[in-house]
């Protein structure tokens, strides 16, 4: 990659030469804006990408100015320790696009040096490479044609150029960017930003990494110029990521609330009903198969001793299989809007609590449902406490009734709230 | 993992102690134990770091995975039961099995259908009820006493020797009245055609 810039070197170095003037103005406009946004941004958790995009733009314009006219150690050093910066926020961080990038920045670090000295060719034999990546229609122009119309287009290509200087050395952080092809969402930084100079930085930095990736994916987007097709990628990544989360939130069963952390929690919930129940499927099968074994040993007295054998034995072999396997117990509890149900499961025996905060036929309605259930009532013990109901209900599961807990309550639940929406609450009397 | 990994620890521990005061192999076989536990620590520890080093994306797009596999072996597994349900055939004998017993068990103590009405506080009536267990006895009491326009309220239903007990607050849906004599002749109707 070193040579690519190489190659262009000779040809536009004069064009360089005498447009960077006008460009370092704008470096140093950007500058101050980024510098703002960087410490504005520093302590903000989302917009770590847009810190670090920043901090590698800050990076570069340090790198640029100390090439073109002061060749201060000390910007050196500072584009070092902004690199640092980058890399330092970057690395607990959330988006792979920002991983990627910030492993950019570390690598880049050390590159630093040398790139300066490719600075001295011209910076914008990038420019043609850009113009290569990004089918727009800069391209049949000549490097200085580009150059003029950058102050026209924000300013974008500017960033492009040292960024892709420095992104060019580390090809080994490719691999985190490239786990994200799949969303088809190229890395780039943070959270789009309206049209300031900052948010062109990281369209830059975006494009960048796209052409140094995959000069398909940066084919694809927009072929209007380079300034929208990052932030299309940017945005497509930013939405596949939501996509994801509603993916997530059209999984689990009763979303409470659209925003993303009660999704998280919902799904955790879900997550940990499902192993639940996936133990008690298992158990039960289990105990069913060892059942249906015992009661073919009862129907014919002959054989299946082997069987029925097998299956006590292996049970009392062992004793934490055993306590596991002959005695099942669960509980949880589940919630709804009006309604809140409790179910324990000790063996053969279930214990429901039903709470709820408007007054419907509770009694009738669970019965009928516990019957479906085939578990027999053996105890009811409730009523109104104020604007509340209360119920207990003690009950047995029948004799070959595979019921575990999650389905009773989750059947209780429904059967409670469609009742809800079919009976509007009327004044308790 | 973690269990097993220390059960067998658990085990090759006591085992080893018991050989090494006899055998020189027995050094290999803690050395082993080691080696064991230490490749089992290893894997753990890599196991932790690269959850750690996952990302916003793959780790929700893991827990969609993650999700959808359980949800079918959810089904799976009901599937299975259903099957294994639906397989069993003993199941017609035992529900009279059930309600011969519970006549019988009625008879034994001297449990009698019984019917008590009082009338509190104003228009509520307090009620008791004795009956004959049946399965879905208590729905199917529910169930008349609610098309027929009446509900209970602070109810307390209690099962024992084949007898079901209700005792409750009795009171009319919409509001109607009725007498105590009236609601005790309803009761025992109801029983009756149960």
């Amino acid at each position: 990659m070193y040579e690519e810039p190489g190659c262009f070197n000779p040809n536009k170095s004069m064009a360089e030469r005498t447009d960077s003037g006008a460009f370092q103005k704008q470096f140093e406009e950007n500058m101050k804006l980024s510098a703002d946004e960087l410490s504005y941004y520093h302590h903000n958790h989302q917009e770590d990408a847009a810190v670090s995009a920043m901090e590698l733009e800050f990076q570069k314009h340090l790198a640029f100015n100390v090439k073109n006219g002061d060749d201060d150690p000390n910007e050196l050093l500072s584009n070092d320790h902004f690199n640092w910066n980058a890399g330092g926020i970057g690395i607990n961080q959330d988006d792979p696009q920002q991983n990627g990038h910030r492993s950019f920045d570390i690598n880049s670090l050390p590159q630093t040096p040398d790139l300066l000295n490719l600075f001295h060719l011209p910076r914008y034999s990038l420019l043609p490479n850009s113009s290569i990546s990004f089918t727009n229609s800069n391209h049949d122009t000549t490097p200085l044609g580009f150059i003029g119309e950058l102050p026209a287009s924000d300013s974008t290509s500017v960033w492009y150029d040292p960024l892709f200087h420095l992104n060019l050395p580390p090809q080994p952080p490719l691999p985190p960017l490239l786990s994200l092809s799949e969303g088809g969402a190229n890395p780039l930084f943070g959270d789009e930003r309206d049209s300031s100079g900052v948010t062109s930085y990281q369209d830059g930095d975006g494009g960048m990494l796209e052409f140094t990736r995959d000069t398909a994916c940066i084919v694809r987007g927009s072929e209007t110029g380079k300034m929208t097709k990052p932030s299309t990628t940017e945005r497509q990544k930013r939405e596949h990521f939501g996509t994801k989360f509603t993916v997530l939130r059209n999984l689990v069963p009763k979303p409470t609330k659209p925003d993303r952390a009660s999704i998280l929690g919902d799904a955790i919930e879900y997550i940990k009903q499902l192993l639940s129940t996936v133990n008690e499927l298992k158990l039960l099968l289990e105990r069913k198969r060892c059942g249906i074994e015992r009661s073919k040993r009862h129907k014919t007295e002959d054989d299946a001793e082997g069987d029925v054998d097998s299956c006590n034995i292996r049970p009392l072999d062992d004793p934490e299989q055993y306590y596991n396997g002959s005695v099942r117990s669960s509980w949880l509890q589940r919630k709804s809007k009006d309604t809140e149900v409790d179910v324990r499961v000790i063996d053969d025996e279930v214990t429901i609590k039903l709470f709820q905060r408007k007054k419907i036929d509770c009694l009738l309605l669970v019965s009928e449902v516990l019957d479906e259930l085939q578990l027999d009532l053996h105890h009811v013990a409730g009523g109104q406490i104020g604007n509340y109901y209360s119920f207990l209900f003690n009950t047995k599961i029948h004799e070959g009734s595979s019921v575990y807990a999650g389905a009773i309550a989750n059947k209780v639940i429904e059967v409670m709230d469609r009742e809800y929406a079919a009976v509007p609450p009327t004044s308790s009397y | 993992m973690e269990f097993l990994g220390s059960a067998s620890d658990a085990l090759c521990i006591a085992q080893a102690r018991r050989r090494q005061v006899y055998d020189d192999n027995s050094m290999y076989k803690s050395k082993n134990l080691h080696a064991e536990r230490r490749r089992r620590q290893k894997l753990g520890d890599r196991l932790l770091a690269l959850r750690s080093l996952m990302n916003k994306a793959t780790i929700v797009e893991d827990a969609i995975t993650y999700i959808q596999m359980l949800q079918r072996n959810v089904k799976v597994l009901s599937d299975q039961l259903l099957e294994i349900d639906s397989l069993s055939v003993e199941e017609d004998e035992k529900p009279t099995r059930d309600e011969i017993n519970a006549s019988e068990q009625m008879k034994k103590y001297g449990i009698k259908e019984d019917v008590k009405v009082t009338g509190i506080d104003g228009n509520k009536l307090w009620i008791r009820v004795v009956f004959e267990k049946k399965r879905g006895g208590i729905a199917k009491f529910l169930e008349a006493l609610t098309s027929l326009g009446f509900e209970l309220t602070d109810a307390n239903v209690a099962t024992s020797k084949g007898a079901i007990l209700v005792s409750s607050c009795f009171k009319g849906i919409y509001g109607n009245a009725l007498g105590v004599e009236q609601t005790k002749k309803l009761l025992q109707e109801i029983i009756r055609n149960m």
